[in-house]
């Protein structure tokens, strides 16, 4: 539980810089309109209740991980083509995607082994390979803001 | 078109020789197992199957398969024939890594041709994997070491294998058998568990596998940015700032140093074990340098320690000084009797005790119950005047912050006498350094004071000094000193009342071999020994205390001789040594670290000793001198004996009988001068010759012997024999001759008044009638006598004098017709007789010129020598007595005018005229 814990740590000490790095690397009008372009208000994003039991909250976590995980892929996956030259921004990207697949094998046995919870449903964010350039830097800096603010949550849970 | 059809035919022929070969290279049998790869020291079996056509057209079976071994056939024994077309071969044991085993079979019973061939390989099979580690060199992938175990001696591969519960990594295979870096980036907090497997053609292992976070396996990045500032409140704290890589927390281990110390300085762990980003160090020296460095390592200790930080260092800030400078004077000896001149020195106050900049000393100098002076001053130094009082100098040195305690030292006055010094005072080298130990005197003393300085020949005593505490008694020289270098260390106790007496001693902080030998040169040499003599090595040669010298020397073919000598010593006796020899000298120098040769020098022996020469000659010069000394004793009481011999007695004339002497007789010689003499004819006297009867009988030998001696009288005395003046020289020689020659005369005279014809004039007298005395004997007297052909000339010469021949036969060989010298000689004999020396010396000229010419080189040496044997150096005084003797004996001729005999000059001898 200390590695969730710390891993949950770990992604919030970063998120922040992530989110940064992000909507500067996209340029204009992303730097100057954060608010508008990158607000929370994603509607699909898995619900998390900080109040509930460990069992409930490991596997809340493990879907807005799981979510996040997939979403971040194909932020990275974008981000590549679209800012190849924003090597720190890839870097933090990378990193983060994997520390959510440790946190997710953590979840996951801490599921298994304590609560023998083997499997859980997760869902995953709309697919951006056929968005335009604007919506997906759009949506990769909306679903970064997303994420500053319920990691933080999340981390304060646990 | 020709192109193609050779294309075509080319091809052709490649895919029928291609076709050929294909069946020649078909092989008539095989080895199974084909790849066999066999365990060290096991048993290994193989089998060798022919062809069915290759028995039919080799005409042979199994039994003819001969197995080979890296060319070297296998023992039967080991050979097993299974069957018609199958052999095997069984190998025990094996330890080769390679072997090339071969089937041939004898075609036709005699031919070997190869069948088959194979390699066997022998070898391990892995060893299970053991210690297995890893470390996750941050911002790097993650690295896994571990020990494969026994050589295998065969190809193994490893791999490093990886996995979540819930995911596996790739694997890493490993290129050195040892390590590998996996291809993926570490993810923290979460466990993974690796493991290795290692596999070859023997077997396939796997090690245990290990379970950890990677983030426990951790190295990270040194830290960064580590900066050191000092505060102006505390002058003993520094603050450290840096930063950590990455967003674990860790802790700390920090280490300081001054700068030009080497050890570290530990900060304890404990106080570093939370995770932070400054630091501050207390208990620091002011004013002092220090260096930091810092590493990390995950808070909970788990992971590795990160590599140092780079270093940074930085500077406490100033307090006062900590001590007073050492301080110390001197006085100027040469000055006037009622000042002083003083030379105050301190030392500069090390950075550990001036925790500043030295900004200036302050020198008050107090003479007793009077007022102070005030210097201040950057340098050093200070030189004042002082009058013969006593006289307190204190000193301190002034920083930023503040002032040092006051360096308080006595002057004493100028009739104060030291006393009180060091005892046992003693310097030595040890761990490099040149120690000073002595022991204290009785009084209290305050501190000492150590002077040295380098002793050269080249270049003056200059002086450095240190300041030690007064219960030192042992202390090492802190300047920078030389190796090979001869100091002068010196110790002055100091006391409350002043500076004691001093104390000094040599000493060397290493010493060496001299850079020269001593030159060594022979002050005497004497025929057994010599004295080798050498000069002290200058001390810049000496390099370290001269033990002692050793002197090496040899002849050129002998063994060489060395000696040791004292080194206080400067010359050495080499003995015994051979006579008249070369001996090659050498010497060295030696102090405790070696020695050095000087020039070779050689000297050669004499072949006598010194005064060995005049022992052998003075004794045999003696002995000849007493020889001859007897020798002339001898002589002279056998002179009796030897005149015998060398004079023979001539017969007296005088005692012989005139038979007859006429007047009437001519004159068988013209004596020519005589004739001018007595021109008128006047002859007063006859001089009778007797022979006494008890003479020898004269014998032609005796005459011939006196012919001789009166040749070597006239010719070493220009006097003629005496006999009656008959040489052409006679009637001159008397007024020159020696009292010896008289004597010699005289004697001769005594025994040989042989004949005597002279004239009885005197002084201008000239006889009237010329007499003539003959003597009765009938011995040969005269050459002339017994030669008459001389006279015959002589009348031919000159008819007219009848005295000629006279003359010529008392001349013997001398030739001289004419007579007129004989006129001169008369002439000067009156003139000495009468006259001065003046006279004489005229005289002697007036007479040497016609004599020289005509009478030949022996009257030329008559009047050549005369004057040396008597007439000059006698002086003429005697001369004048001869003279006036001769001048005597003509008057009592003239008394007694029988006849002019020498007898009648002298008692016992004659005068010759």
């Amino acid at each position: 539980m200390s590695q969730i814990k710390n891993q949950l740590a770990q992604l919030n000490g970063s998120a922040g810089p992530l989110f940064i790095s992000y909507y500067t690397a996209q340029g204009e009008p992303f730097p100057n309109n954060v608010d508008k372009l990158c607000g929370p208000n994603m509607t699909d994003f898995p619900p998390f209740h900080p109040n509930g039991t460990e069992k409930t909250k490991l596997v809340e976590l493990y879907r807005i991980v799981a979510y996040l995980s997939a979403s971040l892929g194909n932020v990275t996956r974008d981000q590549r083509i679209l800012n190849p030259n924003a090597l720190s921004l890839h870097s933090k990207l990378n990193a983060t995607v994997d520390i959510m697949r440790g946190l997710l094998s953590n979840v996951l046995c801490r599921l298994c082994n304590k609560y023998h919870v083997g499997h859980v449903d997760v869902t995953y964010g709309p697919d951006t390979s056929s968005k335009d350039v604007f919506q997906k830097k759009k949506l990769g800096c909306q679903l970064l803001g997303t994420y500053k603010q319920v990691i933080s949550v999340v981390a304060q849970a646990f | 078109m020709s192109t193609l059809r050779i294309w075509l035919t080319q091809a052709l022929f490649i895919f029928l020789i291609t076709e050929s070969i294909g069946q020649l290279l078909e092989p008539c049998g095989y080895i199974y197992p084909e790849f066999p790869v066999v365990q060290r020291g096991s048993n290994f079996t193989a089998i060798c199957v022919l062809k069915e056509e290759c028995l039919q057209q080799y005409y042979a079976n199994a039994s003819f398969i001969v197995w080979k071994t890296n060319h070297v056939a296998v023992p039967k024994e080991q050979v097993t024939v299974i069957n018609r077309t199958t052999s095997s071969v069984t190998f025990t044991d094996m330890v080769l890594q390679t072997v090339q085993l071969t089937c041939n079979v004898l075609s036709f019973g005699q031919i070997e041709q190869n069948v088959y061939g194979t390699t066997v390989l022998s070898g391990f099979p892995p060893d299970i994997p053991t210690n297995l580690s890893c470390i996750v060199n941050e911002g790097k992938n993650m690295l896994c070491h571990w020990d494969p175990g026994r050589e295998t001696y065969l190809e193994t591969n490893y791999t490093l294998k990886s996995e979540w519960p819930t995911e596996k990594f790739p694997d890493c295979h490993s290129k050195h058998g040892t390590s590998c870096m996996v291809s993926f980036s570490p993810i923290y907090f979460v466990n993974i568990e690796v493991w290795v497997e290692a596999e070859n053609a023997l077997g396939k292992v796997s090690s245990e596998a290990i379970n950890f976070d990677p983030v426990d396996k951790v190295k990270h990045i040194p830290p960064y940015n580590l900066s050191v500032s000092n505060s102006e409140e505390l002058s003993s704290i520094l603050k450290l700032t840096w930063n950590n890589s990455g967003s674990l927390r860790l802790k700390s281990d920090i280490q300081y140093r001054t700068r030009d110390a080497s050890t570290w300085i530990q900060v304890p762990l404990e106080d570093t074990a939370s995770s932070r980003t400054s630091f501050t160090i207390q208990d620091l020296k002011p004013f002092t340098e220090y260096v930091f460095r810092i590493r990390t390592i995950k808070e909970d200790g788990k992971g590795y320690w990160s590599d140092w930080s780079e270093e940074a260092s930085g500077v406490t800030y100033e307090d006062r000084p900590s001590k007073p400078p050492s301080f110390w004077f001197k006085i100027n000896p040469s000055y006037t009797q009622e000042s002083r001149s003083a030379r105050l020195i301190w030392k500069e106050l090390p950075l550990s005790e001036a925790n500043g900049k030295i900004l200036d000393y302050e020198v008050i100098l107090t003479q007793w119950k009077s007022f102070s002076q005030n210097y201040t001053t950057n340098g050093t130094e200070l030189i004042v005047n002082l009058t013969n009082n006593h006289y307190i100098a204190s000193l301190t040195a002034r920083n930023m912050v503040g002032k040092s305690d006051a360096a308080v030292l006595a002057i004493p006055s100028s009739h104060f006498k030291a006393s009180h010094p060091v005892v046992d005072l003693k310097a030595f080298p040890k761990d490099n350094k040149l120690w000073v130990e002595w022991t204290a005197p009785r009084k209290t003393v305050k501190k000492y004071i150590i002077e040295w300085c380098v002793l050269s020949d080249n270049s003056p005593c200059v002086p450095d000094w240190q300041q030690e505490g007064g219960s030192v008694t042992r202390a090492y020289l802190r300047g920078s000193l030389l190796e090979s270098k001869c100091y002068l260390i010196t110790v002055t106790p100091v006391f409350t009342s002043g500076p004691g007496s001093s104390e000094s001693v040599k000493a060397y902080l290493k010493q060496a071999a001299p850079s020269r030998g001593p030159t060594v040169r022979t002050k005497k040499v004497g025929k057994n020994e010599a004295v080798l003599e050498w000069d002290q090595l200058p001390v810049d040669d000496q390099n370290g205390f001269i033990r002692n010298y050793s002197i090496s020397y040899r002849t050129i073919v002998g063994n060489e001789i060395v000696v040791n000598v004292d080194s206080s010593h400067t010359e050495y006796t080499l003995s015994p040594l051979s006579s008249d020899t070369l001996y090659m000298v050498r010497m060295a120098a030696y102090t405790d670290e070696g020695g050095k040769d000087g020039p070779e020098f050689t000297f050669t022996t004499p072949k006598f000793a010194q005064g060995e020469i005049e022992a052998i000659v003075v004794p045999v010069c003696l002995a000849f001198l007493l020889t001859t000394l007897l020798g002339v004793l001898f002589c002279f009481n056998k002179r009796d004996l030897i005149k015998k011999h060398i004079w023979p007695n001539v017969p007296d004339p005088s005692k012989s009988h005139i038979a007859q002497w006429s007047p009437h007789t001519p004159p068988r010689h013209n004596f020519n001068s005589k004739d001018q003499m007595y021109s008128d004819g006047n002859f007063t006297d006859v001089s009778v010759v007797e022979i006494e009867a008890n003479n020898k009988k004269p014998c032609p030998d005796d005459l011939k012997s006196l012919d001789l001696f009166k040749k070597e009288k006239i010719s070493t005395e220009g006097h003629s024999s005496g006999i009656g003046g008959s040489s052409c020289m006679s009637s001159s020689r008397p007024s020159i001759s020696s009292n010896e020659e008289n004597e010699s005369a005289q004697n001769t005279a005594s025994t040989v008044q042989y004949s005597t014809v002279v004239h009885s004039g005197y002084r201008h007298q000239v006889p009237s009638v010329q007499v003539f005395s003959r003597s009765e004997s009938t011995q040969p007297l005269l050459d002339s006598e017994e030669r008459p052909e001389d006279l015959q000339l002589a009348d031919a010469v000159d008819s007219r004098d009848e005295i000629l021949p006279r003359q010529q036969y008392f001349k013997q060989n001398c030739r001289q017709p004419e007579a007129s010298p004989d006129i001169p000689h008369f002439e000067r004999s009156n003139q000495v007789s009468s006259g001065s020396e003046e006279d004489f010396v005229r005289l002697k000229q007036q007479v040497s010129d016609p004599i020289s010419k005509p009478c030949g080189s022996e009257q030329h040496r008559l009047f050549q020598e005369g004057p040396a044997t008597g007439a000059l150096g006698a002086g003429t005084d005697g001369q004048v007595e001869q003279f006036e003797s001769v001048g005597m004996g003509t008057v009592l001729d003239e008394e007694i005018p029988k006849s002019y005999l020498p007898q009648t000059v002298r008692q016992g001898g004659y005068m010759p005229q």
